[in-house]
């Protein structure tokens, strides 16, 4: 076992799997194990026949083997009891994982009160603190039961912010992707708890695809946060999910991520692919989305979370800590497409390789003619432990002489002498380091929710941990 | 007893200082000569700056110390005020305290941030100092006396304070003087590199370094400090 990612551990389970290979069958078996209605059946092979015309996108600066598609099984779910338990196994994993699954237990104080949905491999197994929710309108559940219980709301909202043709991994998560969460907040609701997912890829060779749909409605407010890790196998492991925000007026959406999935070894062996599409609109006017991210894992990272900033005075906002190690990849940035008048773009990136690793921070800023008054300020900095690149590739396009955009960027090393300094009162090179690296990511983990916040600040001295050297 | 045998400190292939020896012994003592001598310098090569090239031996009691890094160094309870403290972004002037008095300590952390808090009032540093970034928007004034603050939390046997006079005002140089005393006892090993004349009257020393002309004198013969305070270091150019 691999000490510096205590989370690389295999849980036995009896598992119930598809066979390998992508087919048109593949998907139409998956659809009917669901009990899918005709029109969901329809979306999924209408992204199965595109995806055969298209093909990876191939501008991102990360290199890996060809992905065996027809070697990999797009289904794996573990096997419930007699009774129709969660086997015991899969609920320790989550235990062990330091997930909570008992509503008791935040009860009791001994862990933060949070509702819980989590997804192991293929499908969610749990989502806590349903009812209490549903006391405010609330809907968070697997997409699945959001499929069956709410077919109203998932038929309006699922691709209407990533098309099923917007790009390969986004189509192939279209066509076959087999679980995920689904919330949705009412009307003036403010989500009284943090909504959480826990992503869990457990079985060998298997893709992991979820969909992720949050809607918020006028005048509420929702904070939501995942976190995600997986075995550490010695080959890789595809993820490809899709995650869509929608704001209507004057609603907020919060989203924090943790990514944590397997690196790999130091060699650049295994770990997990992460090529996610993850985009909100803010729909409404007044209203506001902010993606928050920090991220550890994956062998290679490919990801952009972005606003569309449609409704006039709307607010878009990312926050990013990309933290490369070894041979990992992270091509990682938003978009921020303003269309309403008077809204306002965030950008701050923070970008801290190491090893051989490759650390690109890729931005598009894009003002559109009736984008009056609109204003974006970004700001990427990266820190480069030893060898390590990075790189930084904004793209701004402003089309209205009214708007302003702001970019400031630095690249650097450690400061020596704030190691020194540090040192001299008594900090180890190894705590000297921890805390510059915390100090120059604060103002990203100051955006992440409390409980979340000191547990990012763990997760990342644990990454760099014989990182530096 | 900290002693240094026979040292000489370069930068860049200068040589800055030779032929140093010199002990220092529970008590306090004084570091004095002209700008630009190498008192800093003399400073920072005892904890092993790694800007110096620093050759010949010393030792802090039993322990060898020319291959303990900078921080082993300070573990073993030497501790360097700084004449100048670095800014470290991103960290409060509490979480240092948090991060260096992690091992060896057995007081819990609200103790510590009491103790902070109090040296802090004590000090006349600003509400909220605890979680203040460490020495960023600080005057040269506050940032001497979070370097005492630090002195005083991590309580090391052995205490170098590279002018902690500089950038105190009248009221702060008199706490800095209350505070010295307080912490000294017949254990501590209190080392100031300083030319104030009020701080250097306010102590009894027990030796008196010279560092000037490339080298060091140190002596017990404490009118030294009467004499340099009056006349200047030309006798000893």
């Amino acid at each position: 076992m691999n000490d510096l990612y205590p989370e690389g551990f295999v849980t036995p389970v009896e598992s119930e799997d598809f066979e390998p290979g992508l087919t048109r069958d593949i998907v139409l078996k998956l659809s009917a194990l669901k009990e899918e209605p005709q029109w969901l059946t329809e979306f999924r092979l209408k992204a199965f026949d595109h995806l055969q015309t298209i093909k990876e996108p191939t501008w991102s600066i990360v290199n890996y083997k060809p992905i065996d598609y027809q070697g990999m099984r797009f289904y794996s779910a573990p096997k419930f009891t007699e009774e129709g338990d969660i086997p015991q196994d899969v609920l320790d994993t989550f235990e062990k994982l330091g997930v909570p699954l008992h509503e008791r237990d935040a009860l009791l104080g001994l862990a933060p009160k949070v509702a819980v949905d989590v997804v192991f491999d293929s499908v969610s197994i749990a989502t806590t603190f349903q009812a209490e929710l549903a006391e405010h309108g609330i809907i968070f559940c697997s997409i699945s039961e959001a499929v069956k219980n709410h077919p109203e709301l998932v038929k309006k909202y699922l691709g209407s912010v990533i098309s099923y043709r917007d790009n390969y991994f986004a189509t192939l998560n279209s066509a076959v992707f087999s679980d995920g969460t689904f919330c949705y907040i009412p009307k003036g609701v403010r989500c009284p708890l943090e909504l959480n997912t826990y992503f869990r890829i457990n079985a060998r060779n298997t893709g992991q695809f979820e969909r992720t749909l949050i809607v918020a409605d006028d005048d509420s407010f929702v904070s939501y946060l995942e976190g995600c890790t997986a075995p550490a196998y010695s080959e890789n492991t595809l993820h490809a999910a899709v995650v869509e925000l929608i704001t209507l007026d004057s609603a907020e959406i919060k989203y924090s991520t943790v990514q944590n999935w397997y690196p790999g070894d130091e060699n650049g062996v295994g770990g997990v692919l992460n090529f996610v599409t993850k985009r909100g609109i803010c729909k409404g006017d007044n209203s506001k989305i902010s993606w928050t991210q920090v991220e550890t894992g994956s062998a290679v990272t490919w990801k952009y979370p972005s606003c569309i900033l449609r409704g006039d005075n709307s607010v878009g906002e990312f926050y990013s800590v990309a933290v490369t190690k070894h041979k990992q990849q992270a091509d990682t940035g938003t978009k921020m497409i303003h269309v309403g008048k008077n809204t306002r773009s965030t950008i701050i990136s923070k970008g801290i390789s190491s090893g051989d690793s490759v650390n690109t921070y890729r931005g598009l800023v894009q003002i559109g003619k009736n984008a009056h008054n609109s204003r974006n300020y970004t700001e990427c900095d990266s820190l480069m432990l030893n060898n390590s690149q990075a790189l930084t590739l904004p793209t701004v396009s402003q089309y209205n002489s009214t708007s302003v955009v702001e970019h400031e960027a630095s690249a650097g090393k450690l400061n020596e002498e704030a190691l020194y300094y540090l040192q001299c009162k008594g900090l180890s090179e190894e705590d000297a380091i921890n805390c510059l690296v915390t100090g120059f990511c604060k103002s990203v983990f100051q955006e992440l929710p409390l409980e979340f916040a000191a547990e990012a600040n763990k997760l990342l001295s644990v990454t760099l941990e014989g990182a530096v050297g | 007893m900290l002693i240094l045998q026979d040292v000489t400190i370069a930068t860049e292939g200068k040589e800055i200082l030779n032929n140093v020896n010199l002990e220092f012994g529970p008590g306090i003592h004084f570091i004095v000569g002209p700008n630009g001598a190498g008192k800093s310098t003399l400073a920072h090569a005892i904890m092993s700056n790694p800007k110096y090239d620093i050759t010949g031996g010393m030792k802090y009691n039993d322990t060898q110390l020319d291959e303990l890094a900078t921080w082993e160094r300070a573990q073993l309870g030497i501790f360097l005020s700084f004449q100048n403290p670095t800014p470290i972004e991103g960290m409060s002037n509490f979480r240092l305290i948090k991060e260096a008095m992690n091992m060896g300590t057995t007081s819990s952390i609200m103790d510590k941030l009491n103790g902070f808090r109090g040296l802090a009032k004590e000090l006349n540093l600003p509400e909220g100092w605890d979680k203040k970034e460490l020495n960023v928007q600080a005057s040269g004034g506050e940032k001497k006396k979070n370097e005492l603050i630090q002195m005083k939390m991590l309580d090391p046997s052995v205490a170098i304070l590279d002018e902690p006079d500089s950038g105190l005002d009248v009221d702060a140089i008199n706490s800095l003087i209350e505070q010295l005393s307080d912490f000294n006892n017949k254990d501590k090993t209190i080392i100031i590199v300083s030319h104030y004349e009020k701080l250097l009257k306010s102590f009894e020393p027990s030796t008196v370094t010279v560092v000037a002309n490339g080298t060091t004198t140190q002596t017990t013969d404490i009118s030294v400090v009467t004499k340099v305070l009056a006349d200047g270091f030309k006798d000893f150019a």
